[in-house]
C-alpha cells in the first residue's frame, strides 16, 4: 500500500512542479507529486523549447536576461541530454532600425551575455537558412531544449529520491482544517479511484491552472492566460537559433529542436474556459508562416508537420484586478503570509529556462515552512542520463560501432541508453522509424517513466512526433502498452485518442503532403486496420 | 509513341480498364508514378454490388481467385467489417462467429501482427483464444535488422519455409478448430496460402498485418504480369507532366522520362488517385489536378476541408474531379471527349466504407465499354 | 509566391509518407541485414544528418544504387540520390586501393589494353585470382572483363571520313567498356546507324563517366570527369548533333547524376543525350526504316537493366526488337541481376551479389532463350558468368538482324 502521508505534495506536473519535487526530494523530504493530467501537457511541453540565452529580454527586462543566463550555464550542466548546443542569431532585416543593434547588444553585455555582432555574411556561412537580406547579425548562446525529456528526468530523479508520482490524478478538493491546508482529495481520471493524501506543505505548480486551484483552496490569484501558436516543420530548415534583433513581437522566433524546427509565437489574451482545449485559428498559421519565412525564407516552402498552441500564465502583480500590471517574472506565493493560509505555496510566473530556478525558491520556502536546513543541489548535480555532456560519448562508450537508432537513442536518453543496451535479442526492433524509437527504449520508458496512454509514451520518447506522425509506431507501441497494462479494449481507445490528437495539431495545416499523409492515415486506420 | 488508349495510373483502376482494353484488342501503355494503393490492399472488396461476376473473371484470368460472398471481414484490430468480395485467402464469414477454439499464430519478435487485438476481438465475440510465436531459426537474418521484421521481409522467407511453419503449427494445435495466421504467405508463391489450408487439419484464416500488403502485393504483381502478357506496356517510375488537349481532345501526354515526345493516343484515362498518389494536390488555396487541369470539387473555405474529429467523415476525402455521366472528364465545365477519369480520383470514397476498390473497379469498366463503344479514330 | 503554395525539399525527401514500397523492392534489403534499407538510409536518415551529420551511418555503402526505390517510390522521393548524395557529404572514410583500381575503368583500360592478350591470360589465371582475391578482395570467382587489343577509339578513329559523308551526324559516348572491353559494339551501333543514314562521330576525348567514382567514394574525381565530359558533350550539341550511348549506367550518370549528386550543370546537353535505342526507335518512327534479314530466328529474352529502368527507356529497346522479324520476345520481370557495376567484383559483396539475382537466373533458365538482351555492360558480365547465357546489347541484335 502506497504511503499516504508526505512532507510536501506538489500539485502539477509541469516543469516547476518536477523540478519542485525533485529539489524537496533530494534535500531529503518525502514527496508526492499530482498532476491531473501527464507531464508537460501544459505551458512546458507547449512552447518552442528554445534554450534562451537571456538576449531576448536584455532590453526590457535585464532581471529575466539574468536569471536566463545563469540558468542557461547550468542547465548545460546538469541536464546535457535534454540540451542542443547550438548557438543563436539576432538577425536585423532591411525593415528594422539597425540602431537597435547596439542597444540590444550593450544591454546584453550587462546582463552577462555573451553577444558578439558578426558580419552578416559570416551569419549567412553559419547558418545558410537565414535570410540573406538580413543588415546585421548578433550571436548569443542560445540553444534548445527538449522539455519533455527535461521534465521526465526531473520526475525520474524525484522518484530516485523516494519521490512518489500519481499522474492521471486530479486534484478535487482540499483537505483543510481551520486555517491550514492539511492534505488533497484526489481522484484518478483513469481508474475513478479516490484517495485522500496528506502533508504540511503543498506547493501549487499548476502554471495557469494555478488559479482554479488555489480558488479551490480559498485562496486568489489574479493570472491571465495568453494562448502563443506554433508551427512545427517537419525538419531542421534552420541549424542555429534565429531571433529578430528588435522589440519582442510574434512569430520572431526559430528553433531547431531535435529532428524538426519550431516558429513561434502569438500572443493572444485568451478567456480563462479555453484554457483546456486552445485551437490555432488560420489567421494564427498565416502570420506565423509570413512572419517564419522573414527569418529563415526556405519556411515558406517546407513541409509543415503540425500547429500547437499553449497557454502562458501570466501573474497580475498585487493582485492587480485589470491585468495591467503583469509580472513575467518568477512569482512565489505564500499564502500564509499573504492569504492568512498555511500550508500552501503557489510557485508561478517564470519560464521554462528558470524552472529550476523557481523550484530551488519554492523549494526554500518549504523547507523554511518545515524548519529543515539542506541546501540546494540542483544547479551542480546532473539530471540522470546527463552524466557525460555528448552524446556522441555515450554512444561510442555503450556500442562498438553505433547504428543510427542507437546513436538517435543516445542521443534521447543520455547515458541512460545504456540501459537498453543488452536485453532482449528482440528489443533493438523499431517501433517509430521516423524518429527510430526501438522497442527496448520504449520498454524502459513504459518502465520507469509512468507511462500510462501513447500520448505518454510520446512525450518520454518521440514516437509519433515524426514525419508520418504516429501513423505506422502507433499500433505497434499499442501492442507493448497493451502487452504491460493487460488491457487490450483499453489500449484500443487509447489508440484512437492517441490518433485524434495527432490529427488536431495536423488539420490546421492540412495542405499539400501533410494532407497526403492524413488520407494514408485514414485509410490505413479506418479502412484496412478496421479501428 | 502512339496507342490505343493511355491511363495514367497504375493502381487497382488503371490495372482493370486496361486489361480488358487490351483483351478487348487495343493497344495499351499505363504510365504510373511508382507503384500505388494496392500495397495497402485489405484483400477485399467491401462494397462491391455490381459487376462481380466480371471482375471474378478478369481477375481469374490473372492467376487471382476471387470468392463472391457477402459477410464480414476480420481486421487486424480484431474488430469485423461488412464485405462481400474477397481474395481466396482472406476469408470472410457470414457472421463475426467463425470458430470455437481459436490458435493465433505469430512470428517471434514480429510487432507488426497484432495478436493482443485479434484476440480481446475475438474473444467478444464469444471465442477462445490462445496466442502462441513461432520462434524460426530461419528468421535470424531478419531479426538482425532493427527494421526489417516486416511482413514483406517475412512474406519472402515464408516461401520458401511455409512447409515447417506448417509442421510447427500441427504439433501446436491442440483442440482448436480454427487457426489465424498472418498474411505472409504466398507473396511470390501464389500456391502457398492454399497448400498452407490443406496441411492444417482446422479452419485456416489468415489476417491482416500493418502495410504493405502481402496479398495486395501479390495481386498488383499479378495483374500488372496479365497485362504484360497481353501486350500492354507499363511504364513504371514515370509521370505525366502535362497533356496535349485541343478542341475538347486530348491529343498526347508528356511526360517526365520521355520528354514531350510523350504518349499519344485515342483515348486516356486518369487513373491517378487521390492525394497519396498525387492525382489531386492540395495546397492552402486550392485543390487541383495537376495533368488535364480538370475541375474538383471541394470546398472554397478551406476551413471545411476537414473534420475536426480524426473519426467523423473528411470532407476533402469527397472531394474529387468533375465528370459526366460517362466519366469524361470536365475541364472549364466542358467535358473532355476522349478523357476518362476513375477511380479514387473521383473522390466520393469513404474508408469505414472500404468502397475504394469497389469504387475504382467500377468506374473502370464504365470507362472501358465507352471506350470500346466509341467509334474508333 | 503565396506562401506554402507548393513545398519542396532535398531529392523531395519530405514527399515520404513512410509506405515502405521502396523497401519491399529494395534488392539489398533481401538479402543484406547490414544495409538498413532504402527508407531508412535516405528519407529517414536524411532528417537525423539534417539534425547532426554524426547520425550518418556507413551502412550506407551497402546501397547498389540500382535506384529501383526510386523507381517504385509512390511519392516521386529520389530515394537513391539521398543516399549517395549523403555518402559523398558525410562519408569521411578513405577509398581503399581494391575500389580505387576498381573504379578507374579508363585508366585502367588504358593500361592494360596494349598488353590486351597477356592481361587477359593473367587476369583469368587461378593464381593471378587467388591473388586479387587475398590481397585486393577482389571476389576469385569473378570473370574479369576481357580487354580488346585495339580499341573502339581507334577503330572509329580510322573512318572519320567514311562517316562525315553520311548526311546526318550523331556523337557517340562509347564509354570505356566499348572502347576497352567490346569495341564490336561500337561496331554494330555504327552499322545500324549507317544503315539509318547517320554517321558516327567521336566526342572531343570523353572521359568515363565516373559512375564507379561516384559509387566507391571519389567523388571529386567524379566531378572532374563530370566537368570535363559535359563541356565536350556541349560542343557536340552546339553543333547540333544528338549524342547516343549505349550503355544505360553511363546514360544515367551523365543525365542525372552529374546534376543531381556532383552538382555539375548539364541542362544545355541533357536532352540532346540518348540511348541509342531510343534515338534509332525515334528515327523509325519519325519515317526513317531498317531492313532486316528474313533468315534471323531467335528466342530473345529482355532484362530492362535497372539503370535502364530508372530512365524509363527499356520501351525503346524493347519495341525495336519486336519489330525484328524472327525474334521470339519475351520480356523477363523487372528485377536487378546484382552486379551493380564494381559492387558484384567485391569479396565482401559476392554472396549477396548472387543472392540479389537469382530470381533473374532462374526465370532465364525457365524461359531458355538464344539471347538475353540488356543494355549494360555489368549485367552482362553477372548474367553470363551466372546462367551461362549469351547476353548481347539489343543494339548488337540489331546489327545482327540487318539485312545488308
Amino acid at each position: 500500500m502506497d504511503a499516504q502521508e508526505f512532507d510536501v505534495i506538489i500539485i502539477g506536473g509541469g516543469i516547476t512542479g518536477a523540478g519542485t519535487q525533485r529539489d524537496c526530494a533530494m534535500r531529503g523530504l518525502r514527496t508526492l507529486l499530482i498532476e491531473r493530467s501527464d507531464i508537460a501537457t501544459g505551458a512546458t511541453g507547449r512552447n518552442h523549447g528554445l534554450l534562451h540565452s537571456g538576449a531576448r529580454y536584455a532590453v526590457n527586462d535585464p532581471e529575466s536576461a539574468e536569471e536566463c543566463i545563469k540558468e542557461n550555464r547550468i542547465l548545460r550542466r546538469i541536464a546535457a541530454h535534454c540540451i542542443d548546443e547550438t548557438d543563436g542569431l539576432f538577425i536585423t532585416l532591411p525593415e528594422d532600425d539597425l540602431g537597435y543593434q547596439q542597444t540590444f547588444v550593450d544591454a546584453c553585455r550587462k546582463a552577462g551575455i555573451d553577444a558578439e555582432i558578426i558580419d552578416p555574411e559570416l551569419a549567412c556561412r553559419l547558418d545558410p537558412s537565414v535570410n540573406p537580406q538580413l543588415t546585421g547579425a548578433v550571436k548569443v548562446p542560445d540553444g534548445s531544449v527538449d522539455p519533455f525529456r527535461l521534465c521526465a528526468a526531473n520526475m525520474l530523479d524525484a522518484k530516485l529520491h523516494g519521490g512518489q508520482v500519481r499522474l492521471h490524478t486530479e486534484v478535487t478538493g482540499f483537505l483543510r482544517e481551520g486555517d491550514t491546508l492539511q492534505g488533497v482529495r484526489t481522484r484518478n481520471r483513469q481508474t475513478g479511484e479516490t484517495a485522500d493524501y496528506y502533508a504540511p506543505v503543498i506547493v501549487n505548480a499548476c502554471g495557469i491552472w494555478g488559479q482554479p486551484v488555489a480558488r479551490m483552496a480559498g485562496v486568489d490569484i489574479g493570472m491571465y492566460p495568453a494562448k502563443g501558436a506554433l508551427l512545427v516543420f517537419a525538419h531542421r530548415v534552420n541549424s542555429l537559433v534565429i531571433n529578430r534583433c528588435r522589440k519582442p513581437s510574434n512569430a520572431d522566433i526559430l528553433v531547431p529542436g531535435d529532428t524538426v524546427c519550431i516558429i513561434g509565437t502569438t500572443s493572444t489574451r485568451i478567456p480563462f474556459e479555453e484554457c483546456d482545449n486552445v485551437a490555432v485559428t488560420p489567421d494564427e498559421v498565416n502570420l506565423l508562416i509570413t512572419e517564419g519565412a522573414k527569418l529563415a525564407p526556405a519556411l515558406s516552402s517546407t513541409r509543415i508537420l503540425r500547429a500547437y498552441a499553449g497557454v502562458r500564465p501570466l501573474v497580475s502583480v498585487d493582485n492587480d484586478p485589470t491585468g495591467r500590471n503583469i509580472s513575467r517574472g518568477i512569482v512565489c506565493l505564500d499564502h500564509e503570509t499573504r492569504d492568512g493560509l498555511k500550508g500552501f505555496i503557489t510557485i508561478t510566473g517564470g519560464k521554462l529556462m528558470t524552472y529550476r530556478l523557481m523550484a530551488e525558491i519554492a523549494t526554500d520556502a518549504v523547507c523554511r515552512k518545515l524548519g529543515v536546513e539542506k541546501a540546494c543541489e540542483t544547479a551542480f548535480r546532473p539530471l540522470p542520463g546527463s552524466e557525460e555532456r555528448s552524446y556522441e560519448a555515450v554512444a561510442q562508450k555503450i556500442w562498438e560501432s553505433p547504428s543510427t537508432a542507437q546513436k538517435a537513442a543516445a542521443a534521447r536518453m543520455g547515458t541512460s541508453a545504456a540501459r537498453i543496451s543488452k536485453n532482449d535479442r528482440f528489443d533493438k526492433a523499431l517501433i517509430c522509424e521516423c524518429e527510430e524509437v526501438s522497442v527496448g527504449e520504449i520498454n524502459d520508458a513504459i518502465d520507469r517513466l509512468e507511462v500510462s496512454t501513447l500520448t505518454d509514451l510520446r512525450r518520454r520518447t518521440r514516437i509519433g512526433m515524426g514525419t508520418c506522425q504516429g501513423e505506422f509506431c502507433a499500433c505497434r507501441a499499442a501492442g507493448l502498452l497493451a502487452k504491460a497494462h493487460g488491457c487490450v479494449e483499453k489500449e484500443r481507445s487509447d489508440l484512437a485518442d492517441f490518433l485524434q490528437e495527432r490529427w488536431k495539431g495536423n488539420f490546421p495545416i492540412g495542405w499539400g503532403d501533410t494532407l497526403r499523409e492524413a488520407e494514408y492515415t485514414q485509410w490505413v486506420y479506418k479502412h484496412v486496420l478496421g479501428l | 509513341m502512339r496507342f490505343d488508349t493511355v491511363i495514367i495510373g497504375g493502381g487497382l483502376a488503371g490495372l482493370v480498364s486496361s486489361i480488358s482494353l487490351q483483351q478487348a484488342g487495343q493497344r495499351t501503355a499505363i504510365i504510373s508514378t511508382g507503384q500505388n494503393a494496392l500495397h495497402f490492399f485489405s484483400g477485399s472488396f467491401e462494397s462491391m454490388e455490381e459487376a462481380p461476376r466480371r471482375t471474378v473473371e478478369l481477375f481469374a484470368e490473372a492467376g487471382i481467385r476471387l470468392h463472391y460472398s457477402p459477410g464480414v471481414r476480420l481486421t487486424p484490430l480484431g474488430t469485423f467489417r461488412d464485405a462481400a468480395l474477397s481474395l481466396e485467402d482472406i476469408s470472410l464469414f457470414p457472421t463475426p462467429q467463425f470458430g470455437r477454439k481459436i490458435l493465433l499464430v505469430s512470428f517471434m519478435g514480429y510487432l507488426d501482427f497484432f495478436t493482443s487485438f485479434l484476440a480481446e476481438g475475438l474473444e467478444k465475440q464469444g471465442m477462445s483464444c490462445r496466442i502462441r510465436s513461432l520462434d524460426l531459426p530461419e528468421m535470424e537474418q531478419l531479426e538482425q535488422s532493427p527494421s526489417e521484421m516486416r511482413s514483406v521481409q517475412i512474406a519472402r522467407t515464408m516461401d520458401r519455409i511455409w512447409e515447417k511453419v506448417v509442421q510447427e503449427i500441427r504439433v501446436l494445435l491442440r483442440d482448436e478448430d480454427t487457426v489465424v495466421l498472418p498474411q505472409v504467405f504466398g507473396l511470390q508463391d501464389t500456391s502457398v496460402p492454399g497448400r498452407i489450408r490443406q496441411g492444417i487439419p482446422a479452419r485456416v484464416v489468415f489476417a491482416g498485418t500493418m502495410p504493405p500488403s502481402v496479398p495486395g502485393i501479390r495481386t498488383q504483381m499479378l495483374l500488372k504480369r496479365r497485362y504484360e502478357v497481353l501486350g500492354g506496356t507499363y511504364l513504371m517510375g514515370d509521370e505525366a507532366t502535362g497533356a496535349d488537349v485541343r478542341d475538347g481532345r486530348v491529343r498526347s501526354i508528356a511526360t517526365k522520362n520521355l520528354d514531350t515526345h510523350g504518349l499519344e493516343a485515342g483515348h486516356f484515362i486518369l487513373a491517378s488517385g487521390s492525394y497519396f498518389s498525387k492525382g489531386l494536390r492540395s495546397n492552402p488555396f486550392r485543390i487541383n489536378e495537376p495533368v488535364f487541369g480538370l475541375d474538383v470539387d471541394y470546398a472554397e473555405d478551406r476551413n471545411r476541408w476537414y473534420h475536426p474529429d480524426f473519426s467523423g467523415e473528411q470532407p476533402y476525402m469527397g472531394y474529387g474531379v468533375r465528370t459526366d455521366a460517362v466519366l469524361h472528364g470536365i475541364r472549364d465545365g466542358q467535358p473532355i471527349r476522349n478523357l476518362y477519369a476513375i477511380g479514387s480520383i473521383l473522390g466520393r470514397t469513404r474508408p469505414e466504407l472500404g468502397s475504394a476498390a469497389g469504387l475504382a473497379i467500377r468506374s473502370a469498366f464504365v470507362a472501358v465499354d465507352e471506350i470500346l463503344k466509341s467509334d474508333p479514330e | 509566391m503565396k506562401l506554402q503554395e507548393y513545398t519542396e525539399s532535398k531529392y523531395n525527401f519530405e514527399e515520404c509518407m513512410k509506405c515502405t514500397v521502396c523497401t519491399a523492392y529494395c534488392p539489398v534489403l533481401q538479402v543484406n541485414p547490414l544495409y538498413p534499407g532504402p527508407k531508412q538510409a535516405g528519407p529517414d536518415g536524411e532528417r537525423l544528418r539534417l539534425k547532426d551529420p554524426y547520425f550518418f551511418n556507413y551502412a550506407l555503402k551497402y546501397c547498389m544504387n540500382c535506384k529501383r526505390c526510386e523507381v517504385v517510390c509512390p511519392s516521386g522521393v529520389k530515394v537513391a540520390d539521398l543516399i549517395q548524395a549523403a555518402r559523398i557529404k558525410y562519408d569521411r572514410s578513405k577509398p581503399k586501393l581494391r575500389d580505387r583500381i576498381l573504379a578507374s575503368t579508363d585508366f585502367m583500360g588504358s593500361l592494360a589494353r596494349p598488353f590486351a592478350p597477356v592481361v587477359n591470360g593473367v587476369t583469368g589465371l587461378g593464381i593471378t585470382k587467388t591473388a586479387l582475391d587475398t590481397l585486393l578482395k577482389i571476389e576469385r570467382q569473378r570473370t574479369f572483363p576481357r580487354y580488346s587489343a585495339r580499341s573502339f577509339e581507334a577503330w572509329l578513329r580510322r573512318r572519320e571520313k567514311e562517316q562525315a559523308a553520311f548526311p546526318e551526324q550523331v556523337s557517340y559516348f562509347h564509354g570505356c567498356y566499348v572502347n576497352y572491353n567490346e569495341p564490336k559494339l561500337g561496331k554494330d551501333l555504327v552499322k545500324v546507324l549507317n544503315a539509318l543514314g547517320v554517321g558516327v562521330r567521336l566526342l572531343e576525348k570523353e572521359k568515363c563517366c565516373g559512375i564507379a567514382l561516384i559509387t566507391n567514394g571519389m567523388s571529386e574525381d567524379a566531378t572532374r570527369h563530370a566537368r570535363h565530359n559535359v563541356s565536350v558533350l556541349r560542343k557536340a550539341v552546339s553543333e547540333g548533333r544528338k549524342v547516343v550511348t549505349t550503355s544505360s549506367s553511363c546514360t544515367l550518370t551523365l543525365r542525372d547524376e552529374y546534376p543531381n549528386l556532383l552538382g555539375v550543370d548539364n541542362a544545355d546537353v541533357r536532352d540532346a543525350l540518348l540511348m541509342a535505342t531510343r534515338y534509332i526507335f525515334e528515327r523509325i518512327e519519325a519515317g526513317a526504316q531498317l531492313r532486316f534479314r528474313t533468315d534471323y530466328h531467335r528466342k530473345v529474352a529482355y532484362h530492362v537493366p535497372c539503370h535502364m529502368e530508372r530512365l524509363g527507356w527499356g520501351i525503346f529497346s524493347e519495341k525495336l526488337l519486336r519489330m525484328i522479324p524472327g525474334l521470339e520476345f519475351t520480356l523477363l520481370d523487372s528485377a536487378c541481376c546484382g552486379m551493380a557495376g564494381t559492387y558484384g567484383f567485391k569479396k565482401e559483396n559476392y554472396a549477396a551479389s548472387q543472392a540479389v539475382g537469382a530470381p533473374l537466373f532462374e526465370q532465364i533458365r525457365a524461359v531458355s532463350p538464344d539471347i538475353v538482351a540488356c543494355d549494360c555492360e555489368t549485367c552482362k558480365w553477372q548474367i553470363e558468368m551466372s546462367t551461362g547465357y549469351t547476353v548481347q546489347n539489343p543494339v548488337s541484335i540489331l546489327a545482327d538482324a540487318l539485312d545488308e
